[in-house]
């Protein structure tokens, strides 16, 4: 089977006045179908600017990105944005719910995007949210909603339309450990239910539920290594092991 | 269509988050637009009842009076297709309700004419059955609330009363609307004007002609002037007519225009703010859709289609609101659909413009969502320096830092107030004007409060009579005579009022009044009328006798459009001016002039016939309305843009507030810093608005007053007392509006997560 992602000498230099300062120097990657990798690093490594560029939120210097064996670096604003409403979800460190809309529209925006009829992105939310433990807060207001449930309902959007990859900056950053440890539970949920993920962190506990850690440093990967006994437990088992 | 689907919904639920906003956006653009629309009707010839009576009634384009029925082949003349008249008229003074007015009773035949026959509106056309029936002009009928059946009490020239019956109420395509047209008209069976006015020397004959092409006017009615020389007293054409039925609308449809224009700018800079604030605020959230796989176009269209609809609604509700009151004031068929399409096409464009670009600028927002959205931060600018410098209280510094962190934005506030501010100075202005009209009248041409006729005294009675009452502070004995200018199609009014060894004080607002036999002062309509300037000779034709003046000052004239000479009596010849028609009563200062007119009436024994002057304030109080409706849309321009702004820096400056907080300030201050923010850009918006308004007042109205006829020098600037009040609830209101969204931010807890 071939990768769900791929980049080759993936590069990226921000340009601040005269000076360009790279970000992420270099960097081969390669995730296959169902696999789960966290990037770590320390501040400034380069780990949250390597998943925009994934995700087509950032554009890459230079080097070359696949999704799902087509080259998409090349792809234009426009292309990203329709390739990432089926084939790409994104989670944020700080939600990053639509204010406005109440939870339930938040979750059936993606699906309406990607041209599933209505009555089909209704289903596929109340089961959604029905999965997440959030049914009864269909009609609340994002702000209404605690930090965990609201990444809760971040995850639910990114997931509505089953996409390829999973993006996730940082989801936990801004949680306590308890809703870290509901949030890690779905995460680890999908992805035993198939889902490729890409986690950014610079948590290793949160790591360690991963099948594979990608360390950053200065934009560059310094170690891959994939976690062994991560094939024994469950996601809910890591967390107790705490 | 998905895409439309999800958009939709964004849509949705930002217009319900935002509904007050929403709502005055459409309002401002409703009312801006209806003002326009209103404009257009008005200036539009279609709101001219002359086309369509002068159609109706097959009216006549020439009309000219003479003293003896023309014995001349007019029908000879190349263009005329047919002969109205003549008829002949005799002047009288219609009594009604204690008030008398002047008339002309015009002997027609009971069966109606083929050309130039008036519309008879109410009731029936005269009678041979009913020989007391008469047929009172329409806006004279109405100014007498005369009704069909009521009785018409006349006074001959003679002195003897008559009572007719009002048979019914007609409208003409000759004569202008009473009272700005007089006299008034009346028509009466031909046998009945024989016994009112047996004697043939004091009546006129009036004669009507019918061109195959109107243009023509002027070239006929120099023919007319030619074959008929002493017998001609006075022609006139259709244009004349056409211009006194349009005076009030054109003014208003003016005002109107200057308004709807200046407020349609405003408006755009106030839905442009509106939207791009709004943008600015949802950065965040666009960078969210974007992340979920909303192209750049797509956000782009989103927001257009969000801020420009809301814009589209105000096009629509102003454009029905427009025609429903045009069409329920004016008819319906009054309101012409070119214009008011081209208005709704032309707004709906300006709309679409102010809100694309901030929709574009929206739409090349970053993909991050945690891009931040902040303002450029580290810059002090000079005020705020200055502000450090003079140790004012904190709160006042940060706010006033706070003003101008944006530096668009700021503009866009501080401007957008202003141009509202600047056209509510304006309309203070105009207000201004009309009170100066009612206060000042002698700057108008109104020295004299009242004016006597003999009636049935001699003229040196009258005036003795008016002499001796002790509230009368001078006479000015006074003729109006009609006189021909060479070259022109129309006659031009001569008033001659007061001499050279005493003249009448005229309102002088270029040269000097006239000192001596052979000068004159002219209203501004004259002048280019004739195409003369101060110091220019003029000859003009009185009654066959030749009247030659040097014009040695420009009066404000607001009667007959300015087309107006003034004399002194002894200018004119004897013939014209002995007796004096009319005597003029400048009144002493607090007098009361009904007071005054009763005195005079009782120690006459009511001979003689006194008249209050008109001031051209009364009959401009519709002005007033309009101006307190466009001061009120302006106000919800104003307010549009007061919420961005507020918005606008709560969002900026949310952020902080914790930091200030943390560092020690009360909720006190807190809230003061950001009235501050937002106050100081109202108080530099509203200032420089009401200084530009009041700078450029007077002389747009002086502008306006000199192509309307009455001449520049009548604009007034508002007092300062008015624009400092108007300057104080226009901020006050403005800080008001600030500090609601201030004390709930001051009070809110701190946010602690990035936005």
């Amino acid at each position: 089977m071939s990768a769900v992602l791929k980049t080759v000498n993936l590069v990226k230099i921000y340009q601040d006045g005269a000076i360009p300062v790279p970000a992420v120097r270099g960097v081969d990657l390669q995730v296959e179908p169902g696999e789960f990798v966290a990037i770590m690093g320390p501040s400034g490594s380069g780990k949250s600017t390597l998943v925009h560029m994934l995700g087509g939120l950032d554009a890459r210097t230079s080097g070359e990105i696949w999704l799902d064996g087509k080259r998409v670096d090349t792809l234009s604003e426009s292309a990203w944005a329709l390739l990432r409403r089926k084939k790409v979800g994104f989670v944020f460190q700080f939600f990053n719910l639509v204010a406005n809309m109440t939870v339930g529209d938040n979750v059936e925006l993606p699906a309406l995007l990607a041209g599933v009829s209505p009555k089909v992105a209704r289903e596929r939310r109340e089961s959604l949210l029905g999965a997440l433990d959030l049914t009864d807060r269909a009609d609340a207001a994002p702000a209404q909603l605690s930090g965990g449930e609201q990444q809760r309902v971040a995850l639910a959007r990114a997931l509505a339309n089953q996409p390829s990859l999973l993006l996730a900056d940082e989801p936990t950053g801004n949680l306590d450990s308890r809703n870290t440890r509901d949030v890690l539970r779905l995460l680890g949920k999908v992805h035993k239910e198939g889902q490729s993920i890409v986690m950014v962190t610079h948590d290793a506990r949160v790591a360690a539920l991963a099948d594979r850690v990608v360390s950053l440093f200065d934009g560059e990967v310094v170690d891959d290594g994939r976690i062994a006994r991560r094939r024994r437990g469950t996601a809910g088992e890591v967390i107790d092991l705490r | 269509m998905s895409t439309a689907l999800a958009g939709s919904r964004w849509i949705r639920a930002d217009l319900r988050a935002r509904k007050g906003q929403a709502v005055l956006t459409v309002l401002a653009v409703a009312g801006i637009v209806a003002a326009l629309i209103t404009a257009a009707t008005l200036l539009e010839d279609g709101t001219n009842p002359w086309r369509s009576l002068s159609a109706q009634s097959d009216g006549a384009h020439v009309w000219f009076y003479t003293g003896d029925s023309p014995e001349v082949a007019l029908g000879g003349i190349d263009g005329v297709t047919q002969i109205a008249g003549p008829y002949r008229s005799a002047p009288v003074t219609v009594a009604q309700d204690g008030k008398r007015e002047p008339a002309a009773l015009r002997a027609m035949p009971a069966e109606p004419a083929r050309v130039a026959h008036p519309l008879v509106a109410e009731g029936n056309w005269l009678d041979a059955a009913q020989p007391d029936g008469v047929v009172v002009e329409r806006s004279f009928a109405s100014s007498l609330r005369l009704g069909v059946g009521a009785p018409f009490t006349i006074i001959a020239l003679s002195g003897e009363r008559h009572t007719l019956y009002v048979r019914g109420v007609a409208d003409t395509a000759e004569h202008g609307f009473y009272p700005e047209w007089t006299p008034g008209l009346a028509y009466v069976l031909p046998e009945m004007l024989d016994r009112i006015e047996p004697m043939m020397g004091r009546s006129e004959w009036v004669t009507g002609l019918r061109l195959a092409d109107p243009d023509a006017a002027q070239v006929v009615s120099q023919r007319v002037v030619v074959m008929l020389e002493d017998q001609l007293q006075r022609v006139y054409t259709w244009r004349e007519v056409r211009g006194a039925m349009e005076l009030d609308n054109r003014l208003l449809g003016t005002l109107l225009a200057l308004f709807g224009v200046v407020g349609l700018v405003a408006a755009a800079l106030a839905l442009a703010n509106a939207a791009g604030g709004r943008v600015l605020g949802q950065l965040r959230d666009l960078a969210t859709l974007k992340s979920m796989g909303f192209t750049r176009g797509q956000i782009t269209l989103l927001l257009v289609v969000e801020h420009g609809a809301l814009g589209l609604l105000g096009v629509a509700l102003g454009a029905l609101a427009g025609w429903g009151v045009m069409a329920a004031v004016l008819g319906p068929t009054s309101v012409a659909p070119v214009p008011v399409l081209a208005i709704v096409a032309g707004t709906a464009l300006v709309v679409l413009a102010a809100v694309g670009l901030p929709a574009w600028r929206g739409g090349r927002t970053p993909p991050i969502p945690a891009a931040p959205a902040s303002p450029p931060r580290g810059h002090l600018s000079r005020l705020a320096r200055l502000a450090l410098l003079v140790r004012l209280p904190p709160a006042l510094v940060l706010g006033t830092r706070d003003a101008f962190t944006r530096r668009v934005p700021a503009f866009l506030t501080a401007f957008g107030l202003a141009v509202p501010m600047m056209m509510i100075t304006i309309g203070l202005g105009v207000w201004a004007t009309l009170d100066n009209f009612l206060s000042h009248p002698e700057q108008v041409g109104q020295h004299a409060g009242l004016y006597v006729r003999p009636g049935k005294l001699e003229a040196a009675e009258a005036r003795r009579i008016a002499e001796r009452d002790k509230d009368v502070a001078a006479v000015y004995p006074g003729t109006d005579v009609n006189a021909l200018a060479p070259g022109e199609a129309r006659s031009v009014r001569v008033r001659a009022v007061g001499s050279s060894t005493q003249p009448y004080p005229f309102p002088v607002v270029e040269g000097r009044r006239y000192a001596r036999q052979g000068e004159a002062v002219a209203g501004q309509g004259l002048l280019d009328l004739l195409g003369i300037r101060i110091g220019d000779r003029v000859r003009l034709t009185v009654g066959g006798s030749p009247l030659i003046v040097r014009i040695v000052g420009r009066t404000v004239e607001p009667d007959q459009d300015g087309v107006v000479l003034s004399v002194g009596l002894d200018s004119l010849a004897a013939k014209d001016s002995v007796p004096p028609e009319y005597y003029a009563l400048a009144l002493r200062p607090g007098a009361d002039r009904a007071e005054v007119r009763g005195r005079l009436l009782a120690e006459s024994a009511e001979g003689l016939d006194v008249q209050a002057a008109v001031n051209p304030a009364d009959r401009l109080s519709i002005i007033r309305v309009v101006i307190v409706a466009l001061i009120a849309v302006l106000a919800l321009i104003g307010l549009a843009n007061l919420l961005t702004a507020s918005a606008l820096g709560l969002r900026d400056h949310a952020f902080d507030l914790a930091v200030l907080k943390a560092m020690g300030l009360t909720p006190r201050q807190v809230m003061a810093t950001l009235v501050t923010g937002t106050g100081l850009l109202v108080v530099l918006g509203v200032g420089a608005g009401a200084a530009a308004g009041a700078s450029v007042v007077t002389g747009l109205i002086d502008l306006q007053g000199h192509t309307s006829g009455v001449g520049a020098g009548i604009g007034r600037p508002p007092s300062p007392l008015t624009l400092a009040v108007a300057v104080v609830i226009a901020v006050g209101t403005a800080l008001a509006v600030a500090l609601i969204p201030a004390r709930r931010a001051a009070r809110a807890q701190v946010p602690v997560t990035a936005r």
